[in-house]
C-alpha cells in the first residue's frame, strides 16, 4: 500500500486534492444551502464600528 | 452563542499604530523607488558604496513590499477580525509585540541592505538572525489572529479572515522552507543555505512566487472583502463565489513559481506545469475581481460620489489586468520574449501600485476617521487629487514598461543576414533611456500622491475642518 503510494504520489495527490475541491464547490453551491450561505454576506455590515 | 447586542470595546490602539507605519514606510518605500528609478535613467546618481542601485534596489522592494505592505496587512486584520468576530483582539501585549517586533525586523533588514549584507535570494534577502526574529514575531501574529477566532462571538467565520489566515499560514511555511541557512560563525552575518543547484532555484522561486500569491494577493483579499462591502454599504455580491474564490485560489496559486524558471536547467514538466497552474488562475482571479466589483450592483452612483470607494474599485480593475497579464506572461512562448526585460517590471507594478497600494490607500481612508473618531476625511477633494495623480503615474509607469520591455527583448533577439547580433547589449541600455525618465516621472507622482494622503489623514486624525467640509456643514444646518 505505502509503496504504491509512493510510486505513484503524483497521481493519487492530484485526484485527492482534485476530489477534495470537487467536494468544496458541491458543499458551497448545493442548492438548499443558498439562504443560509448567503446570508453570512451581511457579517461585516452588523455590529458597530 | 451569538451575543451580537453586546457591544465588544475594540482594540483600535493597534490598528492605529500599524496604519501610522503604512503611511510612513509607503512614503519611504515610494521615495526610494523613485530615486532607484532616476539612478536607472542617471547612473550619474550611483553615490559610493552604500547608495547604489544594488543595493538600494532591496530596500525599495522590501520597503513596499513588506514595511508598507506588511503594516497595512497588520492594521487591516486586527482592525476587521474584530469586528467580523465581534470581540476584543486577543492579547493586547503580543498584539504591540507583533507592531514593535515588525518594525524592528524592518530596520535590521534595511541596515542589512545598505551595509552589503544579503542572502542574495529576490524577496528574502535578510540574513539568518533576522529570519529567526521575524519567525518568532510571525508566529505571534498567527497566535493573535488564531486565538480572537477562538474568542469569536459570530458564529460564523467570514471569509475575509479565510484569505488573511491562508496569508499569515502560508507566509509562514514559505519563509521556513526558504531559508533553512547554515551559519558560518555565531556572531557573524553570513550563512550558506541549505539548498544547492536548481533545487535551491526552484524553491526560492517557489517562496518568491507565492509571497506574491500569498502575501499581496490572498492578504488583500481579505481586505478587499471587508472594506469594499462596507465603504459601500452593500454586503459582496455572492458569498457563495467568494468561497470558490477562496479554495481556487489557495489550490492553484502554490503550483505556479515554475514559470519564473523557463528555459532554465529546471526539468521541462515542472516549467509546464507552473504555466499551466498559471494559467488556470486566471479562472479565480477574475471570479473574485468580478465578486468584488459586482458589488456595487445597483449602486454604481456610488462611485462618482465616493472618490475612496473609486480607490477600491480601480483597484480591482488593477487586479484584473495584472492577473490576466501574469499568465500571459506564464505561457514559454511569451516568456521568451518578456522574460529579464522591463516589462515583467512594469507587470509587477501594475499590482502593486494598482492593486496592492491602492486597495490599502482605500482602507486607510476608511478607517483613519473611524479609529481617531472623526466625522468624516478632512478633504474629500484631496483625496480625488491624491487618486488621479497616483493613477497617471501608474499609467505612465506601466506604458513605458511595456515598450521599453518588448523593445528590449526585441532588440535581444534580432538577427542580421549573416546570423549576428543585430544589436549591443550597450545600445538596448541607450535605446531604454527615454522610457526610464517616463518610469521615474510616473513614479514620481505616485509618490506625490502619497504625499497628499499623509497631509490628510493628519489634519484628519488632528481633527481639522477643511474649508469645504466647513461649507457642507453650514449648507447641512439651514
Amino acid at each position: 500500500m505505502i509503496d504504491w503510494l509512493s510510486n505513484n504520489a503524483g497521481m493519487s495527490g492530484l485526484i485527492f486534492f482534485f476530489l477534495v475541491f470537487l467536494f468544496v464547490v458541491g458543499w458551497a453551491y448545493r442548492p438548499k444551502a443558498k439562504e443560509s450561505m448567503e446570508a453570512h454576506k451581511y457579517i461585516p455590515l452588523e455590529g458597530d464600528e | 452563542m451569538n451575543k451580537l447586542n453586546e457591544n465588544p470595546i475594540y482594540n483600535n490602539d493597534i490598528v492605529k499604530l500599524f496604519a501610522i507605519a503604512t503611511v510612513f514606510w509607503g512614503i519611504v518605500g515610494f521615495a526610494v523607488g523613485v530615486f532607484i528609478a532616476l539612478q536607472m535613467a542617471f547612473p550619474v546618481l550611483n553615490f559610493g558604496e552604500y547608495l547604489t542601485f544594488g543595493r538600494l534596489r532591496p530596500l525599495h522592494t522590501s520597503a513596499v513590499v513588506f514595511a508598507f505592505g506588511g503594516n497595512a496587512l497588520f492594521a487591516t486584520s486586527y482592525f476587521s477580525v474584530q469586528r467580523t468576530c465581534r470581540t476584543r483582539l486577543w492579547g493586547d501585549n503580543w498584539a504591540k509585540f507583533t507592531f514593535w517586533g515588525y518594525q524592528f525586523f524592518i530596520v535590521m533588514a534595511a541596515i542589512g541592505y545598505v551595509t552589503g549584507v544579503t542572502q542574495a535570494k529576490e524577496y528574502a534577502e535578510p540574513e539568518w538572525y533576522a529570519d529567526l526574529w521575524l519567525t518568532f514575531v510571525w508566529v505571534a501574529y498567527l497566535v493573535v489572529f488564531m486565538m480572537t477566532l477562538k474568542n469569536r462571538r459570530e458564529p460564523h467565520i467570514y471569509v475575509g479572515n479565510w484569505f488573511f489566515l491562508a496569508f499569515i499560514v502560508t507566509v509562514a511555511v514559505l519563509h521556513l522552507a526558504n531559508n533553512v541557512a547554515v551559519p558560518v560563525s555565531f556572531l557573524g552575518a553570513k550563512s550558506y543555505p541549505a539548498w544547492g543547484g536548481v533545487q535551491s532555484a526552484m524553491i526560492q522561486w517557489w517562496y518568491a512566487h507565492n509571497a506574491v500569491g500569498f502575501f499581496l494577493t490572498a492578504g488583500f483579499l481579505g481586505i478587499m472583502y471587508y472594506f469594499v462591502p462596507k465603504r459601500a454599504g452593500r454586503p459582496v455580491y455572492s458569498y457563495r463565489l467568494s468561497i470558490l474564490h477562496f479554495w481556487s485560489l489557495i489550490f492553484m496559486y502554490i503550483w505556479a513559481g515554475p514559470h519564473h524558471l523557463h528555459y532554465t536547467a529546471l526539468p521541462d514538466w515542472a516549467q509546464t506545469l507552473g504555466m499551466t497552474f498559471s494559467i488556470m488562475l486566471w479562472m479565480p482571479s477574475w471570479g473574485g475581481m468580478i465578486n468584488g466589483m459586482m458589488t456595487l450592483s445597483g449602486a454604481w452612483h456610488k462611485l462618482r460620489e465616493d472618490p475612496v470607494l473609486r480607490f477600491m474599485i480601480i483597484s480591482l480593475a488593477f487586479y484584473g489586468m495584472s492577473t490576466f497579464e501574469g499568465p500571459l506572461m506564464a505561457i514559454k512562448t511569451v516568456n521568451a520574449l518578456s522574460h529579464y526585460t522591463d516589462w515583467t517590471i512594469g507587470h509587477v507594478h501594475s499590482g502593486a501600485l494598482g492593486w496592492v497600494a491602492f486597495i490599502s490607500f482605500g482602507a486607510l481612508y476608511h478607517l483613519v476617521p473611524i479609529l481617531w473618531k472623526r466625522d468624516g476625511l478632512y478633504s474629500m477633494k484631496l483625496v480625488n487629487l491624491h487618486l488621479w495623480i497616483a493613477t497617471l503615474g501608474i499609467v505612465l509607469y506601466i506604458t513605458a514598461m511595456w515598450v521599453s520591455g518588448i523593445m528590449q527583448g526585441l532588440m535581444w533577439r534580432s538577427y542580421d543576414s549573416m546570423g549576428f547580433l543585430e544589436y549591443s547589449f550597450v545600445e538596448t541600455v541607450m535605446a531604454m533611456h527615454p522610457f526610464y525618465v517616463i518610469r521615474a516621472v510616473g513614479g514620481g507622482l505616485f509618490l506625490i500622491g502619497a504625499l497628499i494622503m499623509a497631509y490628510n489623514l493628519y489634519r484628519t486624525a488632528r481633527g481639522d475642518k477643511s474649508p469645504e467640509m466647513i461649507a457642507a456643514e453650514e449648507i447641512a444646518h439651514a
